[in-house]
Formats: structure tokens, sequence, C-alpha cells
């Protein structure tokens, strides 16, 4: 299980915020996206896993929608329940959809005030795909 | 990519491979061709049904799908909806309040009273319970009413206030049953509330007039104090657009070839009169009233904070809204289309309707001028009142530029707003900044934008919007 933090890249979006990861397989690459995400929900503060929870999501189209999906369902957590990802272990990730472990910590302004008000992912630019040697993954965010 | 000038500011992505129209381009000096938002104009003029052109304000930067600053209107019979043509904010709007309160008058009590606003309008990431949690029955009523929803529950500056936004403040259609439990979920304790990112509060000076008869007539008087407020539908719009997009995005290309061909997934859209498209215009219609009754609340909570903390009645302080306008929104419009009148579904994202002198849609003490067209600048610097022209109409689908445009990405921002504080350097020049976080600050400092005024300024030199003031911030509030 990955834990935070893990690397990701900006890309530069100009009215958004886009990121990039890599992983060995496409299921460390999903599980830093969703790090990815829940390290920007944070904004730097420190996140305590504590309730973990086996989320299952449908795919498609492509991987790259299935990546969208299991983000889309985590941003919706943290919205509605205030839960953010710190610790992720993704068990399958195909285009029928995927299936994580995830550990999430409680928001608190006090600690997660510098986080990033992200409204949505987006399938703008998605992409779960084999480059060079590994796996790349990146979604933009709607903030 | 291939760019021509057409004439001035205005600029035409000729049509090429399977694009349906060209582009138009209004731009701040000459556009760059490897900006991606020109990509995303090209991708637009893909959609099934789009009518004349492929538009992008000054304003423009890269979206998702649609650039920000992106106009398109497509055909009711054969045109296509599509979710990301309207955004995950919907109704993200801008509403401005005058008052009859000098800013003189107001100086020696700014602080305090920008801080009795801030602590009666919740603000910030998942802000919440400005008003008590709604209840199912209630959510209805806000989904189906809009402004006027609030107005009844004495949420005003004035009690005409819902008859002075865009479409008296409720967009008609709306399907509360097309609204999910999450999107409820999502939204029902968030009304009254700013949120966060661009979205702010402002306390401004109203610092020049440019046309004084429509400057009488918006109520709008050389050192008064206007509130500034731009926000949207919070979290249940985000929810609507998002399941939409999830429902449309594996399936669009079922609806024909010209679906199949569309250039990215963020397009995904449905025929109008299909019912998914329906089944999404019934509940972004309305998230689009839940907007308008979120921007009238705290216009309610915001006017009586000023007045408590300076110790004016309502009569004194003189509050009535100017206007409101959408951002974010696809409605049906009637527009002239090579000569004859057609109705018509205009996508705005991230535009602003601006419609000519004469026109019904207009509220009547400022129909003989043009619609009232409100365009927030960064907060360093200044914001501007428009009025709509009849060039509008004929060149723009009635629409002009939203705001000033993002320069820099979040992450250049706040790396150029390293060992600075922003907060301070805007007290240094009198300007008041209340914010939850200092991150949101430095990412929406001056320099991350275009200067609105250029903005305005190609739209004024098109002839699609005519300068009525100059609006400067004295205080701003940010989540």
């Amino acid at each position: 299980m990955l834990t935070l933090p893990q690397p990701f890249e900006d890309l530069g979006h100009t009215a958004d915020l886009g990121v990039r990861v890599r992983g060995a397989t496409a299921g460390e690459a999903l599980a830093r996206l969703a790090l990815a995400l829940g390290a920007l929900l944070a904004g730097g503060g420190p996140v305590t896993p504590a309730a973990e929870v086996r989320i299952a999501v449908g795919g498609g189209p492509g991987l790259s929608g299935t990546a969208v999906a299991l983000l889309r369902e985590l941003l919706f957590r943290f919205a509605a329940h205030g839960l953010i990802p710190a610790a992720v272990e993704v068990l399958r990730v195909d285009e029928a959809g995927a299936e994580a472990v995830v550990r999430s910590g409680r928001y608190d302004p006090a600690l997660h005030g510098e986080g990033a008000d992200v409204k949505a992912v987006t399938w703008h630019l998605a992409r779960l795909e084999p480059e060079g040697e590994g796996w790349v993954a990146q979604v933009i965010l709607d903030v | 990519m291939a760019i021509r000038r057409i004439e001035g500011d205005l600029w035409e992505l000729p049509r090429e491979g399977r694009m349906k129209v060209p582009g138009r381009l209004y731009s701040v000096g000459p556009p760059a061709p490897d900006d991606p938002s020109l990509t995303q104009v090209r991708n637009v003029a893909h959609l099934p049904g789009i009518l004349r052109f492929s538009l992008a304000m000054p304003d423009i930067h890269w979206g998702y799908g649609f650039p920000i600053g992106g106009v398109a209107a497509v055909d009711l019979d054969d045109g296509a909806v599509s979710p990301g043509g309207v955004g995950y904010d919907i109704n993200c709007g801008v509403r401005v309040v005058t008052t009859a309160l000098p800013a003189a008058d107001l100086r020696p009590h700014l602080h305090a009273a920008a801080t009795r606003i801030y602590q009666q309008v919740p603000a910030g990431v998942g802000a919440s319970r400005a008003i008590p949690r709604l209840s199912a029955r209630e959510l209805d009523e806000v989904l189906e009413a809009g402004a006027g929803w609030a107005v009844r529950r004495g949420y005003a500056a004035a009690g005409d206030d819902a008859e002075r936004c865009e479409e008296g403040g409720r967009l008609e259609g709306a399907d509360p049953g097309a609204v999910s439990e999450r999107a409820r979920e999502r939204g029902a304790d968030q009304v009254g509330t700013l949120g966060s990112g661009n979205h702010f509060l402002e306390l401004d000076r109203v610092d020049e007039v440019h046309d004084p008869a429509a400057a009488e007539a918006f109520g709008l008087v050389e050192g008064q104090v206007a509130i500034q407020i731009h926000s949207g539908s919070r979290g249940l719009g985000y929810q609507v657009c998002d399941e939409a997009l999830a429902e449309l995005t594996p399936r669009f290309a079922g609806f024909g070839p010209d679906y199949a061909a569309l250039p990215d997934r963020q397009l995904a859209c449905a025929p109008v009169s299909s019912p998914q498209g329906r089944r999404y215009l019934g509940a972004m219609q309305a998230a689009a009233n839940f907007a308008f009754a979120n921007r009238q609340v705290m216009t309610g909570l915001a006017v009586r904070a000023l007045g408590e903390a300076l110790g004016l009645s309502d009569r004194d302080l003189g509050a009535r809204l100017l206007y409101d306008v959408c951002h974010n929104v696809a409605k049906v419009e009637e527009h002239l289309v090579d000569g004859r009148p057609r109705r018509v579904l205009v996508h705005r994202k991230g535009a602003t309707r601006a419609f000519g002198p004469g026109d019904e849609r207009v509220p009547a003490p400022y129909r003989a001028l043009g619609q009232p067209v409100l365009v927030p600048g960064d907060m360093g610097r200044c914001s501007w009142v428009l009025a709509g022209t009849e060039r509008a109409m004929a060149d723009t689908f009635g629409s002009s530029c939203h705001g000033a445009g993002r320069l820099l990405s979040r992450g250049e921002a706040l790396r150029r707003a390293r060992g600075r504080s922003i907060t301070r350097e805007l007290e240094a020049r009198g300007i008041v900044v209340l914010a939850r976080g200092k991150k949101t600050v430095a990412e929406e400092m001056s320099d991350a934008y275009k200067d609105v005024s250029d903005v305005v300024e190609v739209m004024a030199r098109a002839g699609i919007t005519r300068p009525v003031a100059r609006l400067v911030p004295l205080a701003v509030i940010k989540g």
C-alpha cells in the first residue's frame, strides 16, 4: 500500500490543476494518481489514515476512463464526508473498472486550509498507459 | 495552426478537417499559435449543429474541452448540448450591488466592515451552513425558484432583486427530479457560501464613470461603495456536470458519426432533443437556479453585515442590486442567424450575455441602454461595468468577456509569489484582504491574470460592449 506523500508532476495547466505520476505497473501509477489528489486536498497538511474501505468502480472508456472513475469516487467522498485519501492499494485495474483499498483521514480546516478546492476530475488529457519501462497516469482537475 | 486576421483584434481559425464552422477569436495582441486554448476553439467547432462560429472572447485561456472564454450556439433541432460547454461550476456568475455609501465614510471602518461580512458569509473549501441546512422540500424549492426563493426569505438588498438578474434569477425548465441524491448531498448545506479559488466577495469604490447616462440608470455614482460577489452552484452544480459527463462519455459516439468524430472526450454531448440531452438540461437549469439563490443569500448576508458594521439603516445604506450575470451556462435564446430569427442553445463557458439596447429580455430600467455586463478583474487592479450592444447581437450571439483571463498556472503563480506577502502588498495600497489561506491569495494575485482593462478595451474596440464604469477594490474576501 502506497502512502502520502508520493511524487507527482504539475502539468502547468493555466486555469486548473494538471497532475502526472509514474509507476512500475498500472496499479501503482493509479494509486499515485489517487494520492496526488489526496496531497492537493490536504494542501501540505498532515493526514492521519484511519478508516479503511474497499472501493470498486466501473471503468472505461479505456484505462484512462477507469482512472477518472476512481478519482471521481474519491473526490465525492471528500466533498460529502471530508475524507482525504492517504494510503491506497489498487487491487485491480482494467477497462471494466478498478478495485482499491483506501485509507483516509478526515479533513480539518486547521490543518488543511491550504488545500485545493477541487470541483471535479475531468476527462481532458486523462491518461493511464504504458510509457517507457513503466506506466504513466495524468488528469486535469477543475479547481 | 493557421490563423488569419479578420480586422482589428478579431482573428479566424479557418475551417479544416471535420470542423463544421471556423473559429473566431477576439485577442489581446496576436494569438500565439501554440496556445492550447486555440486547439480547444477548433475542437468546439466540431460540435454537431454548431452555428456560424466557435467563438472565443479576449479573456480566453486553456480550459478542459471548451476553452474558458468560449461561446458556441447550436441549432435546437439538430444540435448538441455539451455539459463541458457549461462547465462544472454551473451558473458561476457575478453580481454587483450599488449603495448610497460614500467610500470616504467607509474607509475608517473598512477592516471592521470587511471582517463582519467575512464572519457572516462562509468561505473556503467545503464552506457550509450560512443558513440552516435545507430540507429536501426546501432544496426542491431553491432548484425551482432560484433567486426569488431567497428574496422571499428576506435575503435581499431590495424587494426587486430577482427582477434585476439575468433571466429574472430563474431559468425556465428546471427539473429538480433530475438532480441526483449525491448532488443534493454536496449542496444541501452550501446555499449562501462563497467557496474558494477565484470566487470572491469585494467591497469596491466606483472609481471612474465612462458613460454618464448608463451609469445613472445603473445606479453607479463616482466615489460610492459597491459590493461585488462572484460564486456559483457549489458542490451541487459540480456533481450535476460530473454525472452528466460520466453518463455521456462512454456513449456519445453512439449518437452518430459527427459525435464519434469529436476530438476531445471532455466535449461529450448529446442531441438537445434526446432523453439524455433533455435530462441534463433540466438538471443544469435546476443547478443554475441554485447558483442564483446562492448569490442572493450572500447578498442579503453581506448587505446586513455592512449596515450593522456601520450602524446604518437599510434606507441610509441604500443597497440595490445592479445586476447578476451567468458566466457558465447554456440557454435557449432567439437570435438572428443568416437574417432569420432562430431559437438556438447558446453555450457560454466563461463568457457573459451582453444583449443590446431595446431587447425585451433586458430589465426595463436598463432596456434603452443595453444589458449591464459585469466583468470582474483581479483583486489588485479593477473591475468593469459595461453595457451590451447591437453589434454583440450581430457578431457574438449577444456575448462578451467574463473577466481578466488567467496568464499563469497556479503553480507558476505560487513560484512567483515565493518570499512575498501578497496580502501585505495589497494592504500597502489600501486594499484589505481577508482569506482562509495564503495559498489562494498567492494563486489569485494580480500577476497571474491579464489586465482586465486590456480585455475590456478589445471588446469596446470591436463594438461588442461599451464601458460604463470602473470599480476599484477596497476590501477582498477570498475562500
